[in-house]
């Protein structure tokens, strides 16, 4: 994320000079990006919820059936382990069903689930619309763009946040890579593959939706039931997306936070232009 | 921009463009916006307040549209389930199901699959399994006809009555499960020609009277498939599975087979078929599920 923090206020910059009692801010993302953006949250959420719940009534990873238990599913095995070796769970009613009970909307909902599913993805699909939208109005496109540097410059990103809590532990000095571009090299390398996977998890949507009067789609990953794994995968990269995208908004601090719900940052300084000098008034 | 004093023409005007190209795809420096302190201030708890109650419209919304079970589980009751639900729900099963009807054509076949792509086909009964008591004094009964009349069927006058067509296709499930499997029997198109529906008629209301439920109590299936989609050149009125007379798990002896459509709509053991002009009853969409059930 965002690095260098000069407060907004009170400061001059060589090139637009603030008019005394003035405050400079920087665009940031444009409204489209950002409405798209929180609307994600809810449908991606009910996508992951209902869509589980559809794998419920049949699961892409199965085993022959347990001969005691009959059981069949993996996802089942998991809550069984997880019931079995968990503090407090050991009585829980019905472990096979733990997954189930607390990642999707439960067992058993499957016309349910379907419909919530479809109403999300239409829904999903909407919303990628505006987002692309909200890029190509704002130019915010381009600083998803890879760049010929981003491999190295991710790497050393990479090793920055490795590095930052044992840092911190040891008060050691850790500086942040530079970067004079809106994002640095890994969160470009992140904000340009989650929209593709979003392109991928809806074609994938269509090819197990219709696999006959789509049959080329469905063929394109490899028919039917690989487009069912497919679209399974893809939503562990949201997932896995989230987990980091979190922690380091949450760690940047409310300036990155605000900016994708106000559209602006006081960070004037970071953006591709060289940095400007800074001059306190008081 | 430098150029070289002798460099050719043609390579200053591609540099040119190359340049105007990468600068279209560069990253631009972000625009910058001069505010006093107040204004900003006020626009700043605007967004903020307004992002907040659309995180709450999002609780609420998501606690009016998540089934009980799943409210239960979160420790949250509604008492009320509001018809606003399952207005909004209907509605996006509707605009899905216009979207599978969009799609459809007759002239669009179905992939097909050789012999050894075949893959076991469980016997998927919704309840109980029919006792085969019911095969001998089978019959199908045709309704709504041009004619007028109410016509009955044994299963010789299906087999020698009309020419057999062999087709390996994919049987998809709603659940999500597949089976490649190797059919045989009559095209409905073929049926539909041999005994012409009444001229308004767009339906075709497909019912078996043998179907029981999972305690062994009788549970008539009837389906609703559009005319359009009988009339596809695979949809079949199977009589054969993997090469042998169906046996009573498939729906002995004359099943439907709709490999456009989700495996729902392959009713087992077709007692009768009624054309109508307005669409039927549907077994499954009085469950929740798609009506249209187009793949």
């Amino acid at each position: 994320m965002g690095h260098s923090t000069t407060p907004p206020k009170k400061t001059k910059s060589t090139s637009t000079t603030p008019k005394q009692g003035s405050v400079l801010v920087v665009e940031r993302h444009h409204l489209l990006v950002r409405w798209s953006h929180w609307l994600n949250v809810p449908i991606l959420l009910g996508l992951i919820l209902s869509g589980i719940s559809i794998y419920w009534s049949s699961p892409v990873y199965q085993h022959k059936p347990d001969p005691t238990t009959g059981n069949f599913d993996v996802a089942a095995d998991t809550g069984i382990w997880i019931c079995a070796h968990v503090p407090g769970l050991h009585h829980y009613s019905d472990p096979r069903d733990w997954i189930y009970n607390h990642l999707s909307l439960g067992p058993g909902l499957l016309a349910l689930a379907l419909r919530l599913h479809w109403l999300c993805a239409y829904s999903f699909m909407l919303n990628g619309v505006v987002y692309v939208a909200g890029l190509l109005l704002g130019g915010g496109w381009r600083s998803l763009l890879p760049r010929r540097s981003d491999v190295l410059d991710a790497l050393k990103m990479f090793r920055y946040y490795i590095g930052f809590p044992l840092a911190k532990l040891l008060r050691r000095k850790w500086l942040h890579p530079r970067s004079n571009t809106k994002y640095n090299a890994l969160q470009r390398a992140a904000y340009f593959s989650v929209p593709i996977a979003g392109c991928l998890s809806v074609a994938t949507g269509w090819a197990i939706h219709k696999p006959m009067q789509l049959r080329g789609l469905a063929a394109i990953f490899g028919g039917y039931n690989a487009a069912r794994v497919w679209h399974f995968w893809l939503m562990w990269i949201y997932v896995l997306f989230l987990v980091p995208h979190l922690i380091l908004v949450l760690a940047d601090g409310w300036d990155t936070l605000r900016s994708m719900i106000v559209g602006w940052s006081t960070r004037v300084s970071t953006g591709v232009d060289p940095p400007q000098v800074i001059a306190h008034d008081h | 921009m430098t150029t070289k004093k002798n460099s050719h023409p043609s390579e200053v005007a591609k540099s040119v463009a190359l340049q105007k190209l990468e600068s279209f795809f560069a990253e631009q420096p972000p625009r910058k916006i001069q505010m006093a302190p107040a204004r900003l201030h006020q626009l700043t708890r605007r967004d903020v307040l307004l992002f907040g109650a659309g995180a709450v419209a999002a609780l609420v919304g998501g606690g009016f549209l998540l089934p009980q079970d799943t409210l239960s589980r979160l420790g949250v009751r509604r008492d009320v389930d509001p018809p606003a639900k399952e207005w909004l729900l209907n509605k996006a099963l509707r605009i899905d199901d216009d979207v599978a009807e969009a799609l459809y054509s007759v002239n669009r076949r179905v992939p097909t699959y050789t012999k050894s792509q075949i893959t076991p086909l469980k016997n998927n009964y919704n309840g109980a399994t029919p006792d085969p008591g019911y095969i001998p004094g089978w019959n199908l009964t045709l309704g709504g006809l041009a004619s007028g009349l109410s016509i009955s069927l044994d299963i010789g006058n299906l087999t020698r009555g009309f020419s057999l067509h062999e087709q390996t296709t994919r049987l998809v499930c709603v659940e999500g499960w597949s089976a490649v499997a190797w059919w045989a029997g009559l095209r409905f198109d073929d049926l539909l020609r041999a005994y012409p529906p009444v001229s308004q008629a767009k339906w075709a209301l497909v019912e078996s009277s043998v179907n029981l439920d999972a305690s062994g109590n009788p549970d008539p299936y009837f389906m609703s498939i559009d005319l359009a989609t009988a009339r596809h050149p695979q949809t079949l009125l199977a009589t054969h599975f993997n090469g042998q007379p169906l046996t009573v798990d498939h729906g002995a002896p004359l099943r439907l087979l709709v490999p456009v459509k989700l495996g729902l709509k392959s009713v087992k053991a077709v007692t009768s078929i009624s054309y109508v002009a307005e669409e039927p009853r549907d077994y499954w969409a009085e469950r929740g599920y798609s009506r249209y059930d187009g793949i």
